[in-house]
């Protein structure tokens, strides 16, 4: 309990057990926390970004198609301004070619997107990679 | 005093609150009205989590308004009503300005202008609520009042909130979290504790904090301070959670967002302590 009194507060010097409990329940979940991060920052490497993309699904749009896909990122630094390079292929053809800029990429994490394209992906290779990024 | 001039004056003390609300609104949100982030997030943020955030403010401004209220409040009942005041003062604000600033069209769908406004009326009609306490002289400040301990939290609650709302949907807050090494969040998070109780108990400000001189100065720390930094990541994962910037990310990428912002949030929690 806090008295207040000209502005001023004056905490209660006998305070209900709760207080204690509470405070030491806190200290143990900020040490915790602590204690956590501090194992990490010794412990994980910063490695560069390392990017993957898997194709989640084809789906047909009102004006084309829709290739969605899923950036994950393994590495213990954030990639930013990733580009994605979309390409349909039919054999040694180009049919078309699209890019995506996802603003970042956590480390650890993982985004979703999805590139447009024209044409019928069905029948063709479609190729989606990341083509560059920059530190954030 | 005839009975006439008892309402007349009452009348332009309540206007006057009325006033001082709108000042406390535009102090305090416009930084938010002007964020390019916070219109995007009104058209864009998941619905679930805006209907949340409007229903979490509705007990905060409630029991803001019963420790500063627009009027001296007695009972909830009349808080509750002054909350319901600065509610509406916030929605009515952030209307004016962002059609003012040219935010909201014609020719926008329902559920973008609903949504800008209603994203903007929450930390506008917490700002109308601290007008009061902030612009007002107060006459009644030499009275004893005793606030119980989840009170106290619940204020250390509300300043995290507060300041939170102004940072967390900024592009920056990502960025910072993105840029740092987990040896900056140490430091950070070491640094949101030792302000936090710093500013509250042994910088002299009024408004600040004392111990009786028997108690020793750890006494607090643990009390008040170490739960006012959890109250306060608490409410920085919460303010995360509703603006979609957790989604997908790692625990650790998670926690260094959270620390960030802990500082700021821990900072309010603190200033709440303070001035309410």
């Amino acid at each position: 309990m806090t008295r207040s009194e000209q502005g001023r507060h004056r905490e209660s010097h006998d305070p209900h057990w709760i207080e204690w409990l509470t405070g030491l329940v806190s200290a143990l979940l900020i040490a915790g926390m602590l204690g956590w991060i501090g194992w990490e920052a010794f412990t994980r490497e910063a490695t560069p970004p390392d990017l993957s993309i898997v194709v989640l699904a084809t789906e047909k749009t009102g004006a084309g198609y829709r290739v969605t896909f899923d950036i994950a990122n393994s590495a213990t630094t954030t990639a930013a301004a990733v580009t994605v390079l979309g390409r349909l292929t039919e054999g040694e053809k180009i049919v078309e070619e699209n890019h995506v800029i996802f603003d970042y990429v956590a480390a650890e994490s993982k985004s979703t997107g999805a590139l447009l394209f024209a044409n019928d992906p069905a029948g063709r290779r479609v190729e989606i990679r990341a083509a560059g990024y920059t530190d954030p | 005093m005839t009975r006439a001039e008892g309402d007349k004056d009452e009348f332009n003390r309540f206007v006057t609150g009325l006033g001082r609300g709108v000042a406390g609104a535009l102090f305090l949100a416009l930084p938010m009205l002007m964020t390019m982030e916070m219109w995007y997030l009104g058209f864009y943020m998941a619905r679930e989590r805006l209907f949340l955030l409007l229903l979490l403010n509705i007990p905060l401004l409630i029991l803001l308004a019963h420790r500063i209220g627009f009027e001296k409040t007695f009972s909830w009942r009349e808080a509750t009503r002054d909350a319901a005041i600065a509610y509406g003062i916030g929605i009515l604000t952030s209307l004016v300005v962002l059609t003012a600033l040219g935010l909201l069209r014609g020719g926008m769908p329902a559920s973008e202008l609903v949504g800008k406004v209603a994203l903007q009326s929450v930390p506008a009609s917490i700002g109308a609520m601290l007008g009061r306490s902030q612009l007002g002289h107060s006459e009644d400040d030499a009275d004893t009042r005793e606030t119980s301990y989840p009170g106290e939290l619940l204020l250390m609650a509300a300043g995290a909130l507060f300041l939170s709302l102004n940072i967390a949907p900024t592009d920056e807050m990502m960025v910072l979290a993105y840029k740092m090494t987990i040896w900056h969040a140490l430091v950070v998070s070491l640094l949101s504790i030792a302000l936090m109780h710093g500013f509250v108990y042994a910088v002299s400000f009024i408004g600040g904090h004392e111990l009786s001189p028997q108690t020793p100065w750890w006494h607090a720390f643990v009390r008040f301070t170490l739960p006012g930094y959890v109250v306060a990541l608490a409410i920085s994962v919460l303010a995360l959670w509703i603006f979609e910037r957790l989604d997908d990310s790692s625990p650790v990428e998670i926690m260094l967002s959270v620390i960030v912002l802990g500082f700021p949030a821990a900072l309010g929690a603190a200033a709440a302590r303070l001035i309410l």
